[in-house]
């Protein structure tokens, strides 16, 4: 029994070996090397590229990723709750025609739907030419460029990948549940909160763990978005393996994000 | 099986073209947008052959893509600075100048350019400068004449500067009066000063988005490639370009082969086919920036070649520098410097 479990697991464990440890191994490794003159990687073995890492620009930058990404996250749960919520009350026709209005974005490309948002916030875009033109505002407002227009990129992105977890939690929950706790003398809101939020949270912590995750690595929308002016931790990583031709710091970039990411996810669990 | 191969030679060599594994076959990566509408058929008509073409967006990621050695591609086309890069890695095939009599065509400029001055790796195939671009209609601040107008308090909000730290770099370098291409980390630091005062200014670091921002007048004056301005100028007349009275840099994207290459014959007769002045000069109009060939450029209709834009007068020219790879600290300083601009 044991051993055709063993055996049924072998695919998957494969996949995740080549795909996942050997690809690590591999930053691991750079990580630890000297540059090449034209990018690529060198001997000898060093930690200078960690030891360059802790410097008030670098931690700063990562300080800031994670801020803008933890913002977009309790945005997107702000917005996604009440969503799902919506949704997972909706009748069972009706749901399914919602979750594919969820999903449907994802049809296009992440940049082309970035695009389309710079198409809208631009000063001669949709939005101030609508504004202008019906007396609200005399002067195009400034919407494209700056960290505003980053953090509604990032939301707008992500915001399915926490509506569609939640909404399963959701969908699950007994309504007579909220009955019980009205008989019990729990006025609505009490209810909702004791009741429905606590068994909501594992599609929650989910969702905001991916959310998160996708906002804290991206580097395309403080680009287009922002305009290139405030830059992500994303933004030094593509940067080093570049314009700077530095793959050992990228390298070490990346791995120091992905151990902080864990210790916060890991801090958030206790 | 000895009959079908008597049948097999006998077939016209017409219809043997087309058979597969007859058919010569090259790999050509070029930069997005960045070739004639007909080009690669009329070129694969003529010498009866199949051409794979890809694209790639810009030289890193050309980079990332051949340094292995084996990307099974034959004939890219690098910026002048990523030549002697690519050259030092061993990546490049040396080029036979018995199988490209088109280079005669070449301006002399281009036939003994400084990044390579014999054409021993690289042929010249389109160029263009880095300048500033400004709407003349709406942009009050007077027509801008060199660098320190784009620091410019009335262009606050109005103006853009290029996503790339070569020109940002090299524009306050020319505004403090040392070369574009400085490698001295003292007047590195200098620009450094002088990008964060302007920074107050930028709407954005963009590069080709710039086109239709300019044409929508979004944005009034920016740093820009002279392509990217004419391709604005073509969708709106208000639109101007200047090449600033200081030092700027002109760019050239060179046909080169790839070592790894087990078609080096084809590669040739492929680089001499853009050598033609007709194909050049279509190439050129069709993707609105310049051609290195003097042939293909007399072709030209007299407004063409009279286009400041694209073909800044010669004593112009002088005064352009050509960006050449810089030493890896002297990268690392300008890339920390630059995270700095960004992080502030």
């Amino acid at each position: 029994m044991h051993k055709l479990r063993a055996w049924f697991l072998l695919p998957a464990r494969l996949v995740n070996f080549v795909c996942f440890v050997v690809p690590l191994c591999i930053v691991l490794a750079y990580s630890l090397l000297s540059r090449g003159v034209y990018g690529g990687v060198e001997q000898p073995w060093t930690f200078e590229n960690y030891r360059r890492l802790v410097d008030p620009l670098y931690l700063g930058i990562f300080l800031r990723s994670f801020w803008i990404a933890g913002l977009a996250t309790l945005l997107c749960l702000v917005l996604g709750f009440p969503l799902a919520w919506f949704i997972a009350r909706s009748s069972v026709r009706r749901r399914t025609l919602y979750l594919n209005l969820v999903m449907i974005p994802f049809w296009t490309s992440f940049l082309v739907r970035t695009y389309a948002w710079m198409f809208l916030l631009r000063d001669t875009g949709l939005i101030n030419t609508v504004l202008l033109a019906t007396g609200i505002i005399a002067e195009p407002l400034p919407l494209l460029y700056n960290n505003g227009a980053v953090l509604l990129g990032l939301v707008y992105g992500y915001l399915p990948f926490l509506v569609l977890p939640v909404y399963t939690s959701l969908e699950k929950i007994d309504l007579s549940m909220m009955e019980a706790a009205a008989d019990l003398g729990a006025r609505p809101i009490t209810a909702f909160w004791q009741v429905v939020v606590p068994m909501a949270k594992p599609g929650m912590r989910a969702g905001s763990i991916l959310v998160f995750i996708s906002c804290i690595g991206t580097y395309l929308t403080p680009d287009l978005l922002g305009g290139s002016k405030t830059i992500m931790i994303g933004n030094v990583v593509q940067n080093q393996f570049t314009a700077a031709r530095d793959w050992p710091f990228g390298a070490a970039c990346s791995l120091l994000l992905m151990g902080l990411v864990m210790l916060f996810l890991r801090s958030d669990e206790l | 099986m000895n009959r079908r191969r008597v049948f097999l030679l006998a077939v016209p060599g017409a219809l043997a073209g087309c058979m597969k594994g007859q058919t010569r076959r090259l790999n050509v990566m070029n930069w997005g947008d960045y070739i004639g509408s007909t080009t690669i058929r009329d070129f694969e008509r003529e010498f009866q052959v199949k051409v794979r073409y890809g694209t790639y967006e810009n030289n890193e990621e050309l980079f990332g893509k051949v340094m292995g050695g084996n990307s099974g591609w034959d004939v890219v086309f690098p910026t002048q600075n990523r030549v002697a890069p690519m050259r030092q890695l061993g990546l490049l095939a040396p080029l036979e100048h018995r199988r490209l009599p088109g280079l005669a065509n070449l301006f002399a400029r281009f036939q003994k350019p400084l990044w390579d001055p014999s054409l021993e790796w690289c042929v010249p195939y389109m160029w263009t400068t880095s300048g500033i671009a400004y709407n003349s209609r709406l942009y009050h601040a007077g027509a801008p004449e060199s660098w320190k107008d784009l620091w410019d308090e009335r262009a606050r909000g109005k103006l853009t500067m290029l996503d790339d730290v070569d020109d940002v770099f090299g524009a306050a370098l020319a505004k403090l009066g040392y070369a574009y291409n400085s490698a001295n980390p003292e007047h590195l630091r200098r620009a450094q000063q002088e990008i964060i005062t302007q920074k107050r200014l930028v709407r954005a670091y963009i590069s080709t988005e710039a086109r239709d921002q300019m044409v929508a007048g979004d944005v009034l004056v920016a740093q820009t490639f002279a392509t990217t301005a004419q391709l604005a100028i073509d969708g709106n007349a208000d639109v101007v370009y200047r090449h600033p009275k200081d030092a700027f840099a002109v760019y050239c994207d060179c046909g080169v082969i790839l070592r790894e290459s087990k078609r080096t014959e084809l590669a040739h007769e492929f680089l001499n086919y853009t050598l033609r002045p007709d194909v050049s000069a279509k190439i050129a109009q069709t993707i609105r920036t310049a051609t290195p060939n003097e042939k293909a450029f007399a072709s030209l209709a007299a407004s063409e070649q009279a286009n400041a834009t694209l073909y800044p007068a010669s004593e112009v020219l002088d005064r352009a520098e050509w960006p050449l790879p810089l030493p890896p600290e002297i990268v690392r300083l300008r890339d920390r410097l630059w995270t700095e601009v960004k992080a502030g």
